[in-house]
C-alpha cells in the first residue's frame, strides 16, 4: 500500500461546539419534582396517620412524625375475629370478587373481540369499531341512572352481578382498542406460516398470537382491575346491603359509625391501595411495553 | 413431490382483480419462478396455492389432490416468507420443530430431523438462539430450515431474497437452486426480480395487472417475448422499444419516425409489420443486438448520445433515437461523449416488431 500525503488547508478553521444551559430541561426537572411532591405528599400523610393513635391523629397543630407510632390500625382491621376486621375482610373479597371477575371475563371478551377487528373484514366493521370507542366519549355518570333503572328491571339490583356487568361495559372499548393495537402489530405472516406448519386457525392463535400479545393482554386486565377495584359512584348506586359492598363504599362507613376514626380509615386506605400498587410494581413492563408497542406501528 | 395445476384461478378484492384467470400447470420436480413488478398479484397466486385466502374462482390440484377447499395444514406444502415470519418467541430449535410437532411425530425422531435439517443449512451453532439474535442472513437459512424440515409435496416462496444485501443474494441464490437439484423439490418461487427468475428456474411465468402474460423457459421469453410489457421487463438492461409507423413503397416496406428517417425491412420483418392492426409498429430491439456508428451507413438512422456508463468490460450507452431512449452495449475501446450525433444500425434478425396499438408481438404468417 502506498499512501497518499494530505495536508489540511492554512486557512481551515476548527469550529468548537457551543454549549448553553438548557433551561427547557431544567425547568422540566423542577416540574417533575414539584408533580412528585404533590402525589407522594398525600400518600406519606395517609401512611404516617395510620400508624398514629386516634387522639395523637386529632392533635393541633398535628405532630408530623408519630411520637408512638402503633400497628394497632392495622391489625384491628385485619383481624376476623373483631366486628370492624369482619367487615373489612368482607369489603375487601367483594371487591376482590367483582374485580377479578370483571377482569377475567373482560379479557375473555376483548381478545377474541379485537383479534376479529384487527384481522377480519366484515360488513359493519368500521361502525362497529367506532360505536365502541363511542361509549368512551360520555362521563361515567351519564349512564347511572338508566343503568340503573336496567339492573332493576333484570333483578339485578344488590347483587354484584350489576356491577360486574356496568364495569364491563365501561372497561371493554379500552381493552379493545388496546388489544387491537396489539394484534394490529403482529404480522400476520406468522399465523399464515402455523397454518401451513399444520396449526388450525385456532391453534395459530392460541400457540403463536396469544404469547406474543401476554404483555398487551396483561396491561388489559391490569387496566380493567384498577378501574373495577376503584370505582365508587356505581358501587354506592346499586348496592345498598352491607354485606354485598365493596372497599371504596364501605370504607365510607368509618365516617359515620364511628365518629371518624382518622387512623382506621387511613389504614383501610393504604389497605386498599396494597392490591394496586403490587399489581402495578410486578407486571409494570408488560404494562409500559404495551402502551409503547401497542401504541406504534413499526 | 408432486404436480401443481392453477386452473382458471381467480382472486378479486371488489373491482380489483389481483388474480385473473391464470392457468398454468408446474411439473413434478421443476422450479418456477413466478415474475412480475410490485403489486401484479405474484403473492395473491402464492397465497391460493397455499389457502391462506379463499379463492373468488377456480381449482388448485396438488398431484392427485383438488385442494382447492382443503386449509393449508392439509395441502402438505411449506413456505417461505419473504419477511421470514419466525416465530419470534422460539429459540430456532423450536421453530424448526415447530411443523413437526404440529404434525404429532415422535420426540426423537423430531430431534433427528431438527439436527439434520441444522446441518444442511450449517445453523447448528444456533439452534438455541432466538430469531431476533441472529443477522438478516441467519434468519433467511432458518425460515428455508423450517420449510425443508418435513417432505412436503411442494416448497412456495415468496421473495425468499429480496431483504438480503447483494452479495448474500447472489450466494443464497446458488444454495437454493442446489437444493432444488438435490431434493428434485417442485417449487414455486415469487420474485419481482427478473435476474433471479432467468438465473434460477426452468420455466418462468410473468405477470402484470394480476393476469399471466407468458409461461415458458427463460430463454424462450428471452428471445420470443410475446408482449411489448414481457419484452420490456425481462432482460438488462431491458429492451429499447420505439414507437414508429409502418409506410408501403411498392414492394418494400419501411418504418418511418416523426423525424423523417426511414428504416427498410427486410422480406420477414415486412411480413409482420403489414400484420399490425394499424399502421403503428414498435421497434425493439436488444443491447446486444444493435451497432453504433460514427458515421451514416446504409440502413442506419441518426440518434443522440445521452448518458455513457462504463463498467469496466463493457460500456453502456443511452441514446435518443425518435421519442425513444435505446441501450447499446459497447467495446470499452469506443470513445463517444454526450449529445455526440451516432448513427444506429439494428439487425434485422434480432429486432422484434409489436403491434403499437395491441402490444402483442406481431408474427409473420
Ligand atoms: N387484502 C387485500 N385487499 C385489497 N386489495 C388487495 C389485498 N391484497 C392484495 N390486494 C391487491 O392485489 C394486488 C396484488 O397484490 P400482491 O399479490 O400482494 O402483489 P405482489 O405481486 O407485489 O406480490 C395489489 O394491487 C394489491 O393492492
Ligand atoms: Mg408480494
Amino acid at each position: 500500500m502506498t499512501s497518499i500525503p494530505a495536508s489540511i488547508p492554512a486557512e481551515a478553521v476548527r469550529p468548537t461546539a457551543t454549549r448553553s444551559i438548557d433551561w427547557w430541561r431544567w425547568g422540566g426537572r423542577v416540574f417533575l419534582v414539584f408533580l412528585l411532591i404533590f402525589t407522594v405528599l398525600p400518600m406519606a400523610w395517609m401512611l404516617l396517620t395510620s400508624i398514629k393513635t386516634q387522639f395523637a391523629a386529632l392533635q393541633y397543630p398535628p405532630q408530623w412524625w408519630p411520637a408512638e407510632p402503633t400497628l394497632q390500625n392495622y391489625t384491628r382491621l385485619l383481624d376476623p375475629s373483631g366486628s370492624i376486621g369482619k367487615e373489612f375482610l368482607l369489603y375487601f373479597w367483594n371487591s376482590f370478587y367483582v374485580s377479578l371477575a370483571t377482569t377475567i371475563l373482560g379479557v375473555a371478551v376483548a381478545v377474541p373481540a379485537a383479534y376479529a377487528f384487527s384481522r377480519f373484514r366484515f360488513p359493519g366493521r368500521t361502525f362497529l369499531f367506532f360505536a365502541v370507542l363511542l361509549r368512551n366519549m360520555f362521563p361515567a355518570v351519564v349512564f347511572l341512572v338508566p343503568l340503573f333503572l336496567l339492573m332493576r328491571w333484570l333483578g339485578l339490583v344488590n347483587t354484584h352481578g350489576s356491577l360486574i356487568l356496568t364495569y364491563l361495559t365501561f372497561g371493554l372499548p379500552l381493552s379493545i382498542w388496546l388489544l387491537k393495537g396489539f394484534f394490529d402489530n403482529i404480522p400476520i405472516q406468522l399465523e399464515q406460516a402455523a397454518r401451513i406448519d399444520g396449526a388450525t386457525r385456532f391453534q395459530a392463535f392460541l400457540l403463536i398470537v396469544m404469547p406474543l400479545s401476554s404483555p398487551g393482554i396483561i396491561a388489559t386486565s391490569i387496566f380493567s382491575f384498577i378501574g373495577a377495584w376503584n370505582e365508587y359512584v356505581y358501587a354506592y348506586t346499586f348496592l345498598s346491603k352491607q354485606e354485598t359492598m365493596t372497599l371504596p363504599v364501605g370504607i365510607q362507613r368509618f365516617f359515620t359509625e364511628f365518629a371518624t376514626d382518622w387512623p382506621g380509615l387511613m389504614a383501610a386506605t393504604f389497605m386498599m391501595s396494597v392490591p394496586v400498587v403490587v399489581l402495578f410494581l410486578v407486571l409494570q413492563k408488560y404494562f409500559v411495553r404495551a402502551l409503547t408497542e401497542g401504541a406504534v406501528k413499526h | 413431490m408432486a404436480q401443481v395445476v392453477l386452473k382458471d384461478v381467480v382472486k378479486n378484492y371488489g373491482n380489483v382483480y389481483a388474480v385473473n384467470h391464470v392457468s398454468l400447470t408446474v411439473e413434478d420436480g421443476e422450479f418456477v419462478a413466478l415474475v412480475g413488478p410490485s403489486g401484479c398479484g405474484k403473492t395473491t397466486t402464492l397465497n391460493l396455492v397455499a389457502g391462506l385466502i379463499p379463492m373468488s374462482g377456480g381449482d388448485v390440484v396438488i398431484g392427485d389432490r383438488i385442494v382447492t377447499d382443503l386449509d393449508p395444514k392439509d395441502r402438505d406444502i411449506a413456505m417461505v416468507f419473504q419477511n421470514y415470519a419466525l416465530y419470534p418467541n422460539k429459540t430456532v430449535y423450536r421453530n424448526l420443530a415447530f411443523p413437526l410437532q404440529m404434525r404429532k411425530l415422535p420426540k426423537d425422531e423430531i430431534d433427528k430431523k431438527v439436527q439434520a435439517a441444522a446441518k444442511v443449512l450449517d445453523i447448528t451453532h444456533l439452534l438455541e438462539r432466538k430469531p431476533r439474535e441472529l443477522s438478516g442472513g441467519q434468519q433467511q437459512r432458518v425460515a428455508l430450515g423450517r420449510a425443508l424440515v418435513r417432505d412436503p409435496r411442494v416448497f412456495l416462496m415468496d421473495e425468499p431474497l429480496s431483504n438480503l444485501d447483494a452479495k448474500l443474494r447472489v450466494q443464497m441464490r446458488s444454495e437454493i437452486k442446489r437444493f432444488h437439484q438435490d431434493l428434485h423439490a417442485t417449487v414455486i418461487y415469487v420474485t419481482h426480480d427478473q435476474l433471479e427468475a432467468v438465473t434460477m428456474a426452468d420455466k418462468m411465468a410473468v405477470m402484470n395487472g394480476g393476469f399471466l402474460q407468458q409461461y415458458d423457459s427463460p430463454a424462450n421469453v428471452f428471445a420470443n417475448p410475446v408482449n411489448m410489457f414481457v419484452a420490456s421487463f425481462v432482460g438488462s438492461p431491458a429492451m429499447s422499444l420505439i414507437p414508429l409507423a409502418a409506410v408501403t413503397r411498392g414492394t418494400e416496406v419501411a418504418l418511418t419516425s416523426p423525424e423523417g428517417w426511414e428504416l427498410p425491412l427486410s422480406p420477414a420483418n415486412a411480413r409482420k409489420a403489414l400484420n399490425a392492426k394499424s399502421p403503428k409498429v414498435v421497434l425493439g430491439a436488444r443491447h446486444s443486438t444493435v451497432k453504433l456508428h460514427k458515421s451514416q451507413v446504409p440502413g442506419s438512422v441518426p440518434g443522440k448520445v445521452y448518458t455513457v456508463e462504463p463498467t469496466g468490460d463493457i460500456t453502456f450507452a443511452q441514446v435518443f433515437v425518435s421519442s425513444a431512449i435505446l441501450n447499446i452495449s459497447l467495446a470499452p475501446s469506443v470513445q463517444i461523449r454526450p449529445d455526440e450525433p451516432v448513427f444506429i444500425e439494428f439487425d434485422q434478425d434480432k429486432m422484434h416488431l409489436f403491434d403499437g396499438e395491441t402490444e402483442m408481438a406481431l408474427k409473420a404468417d
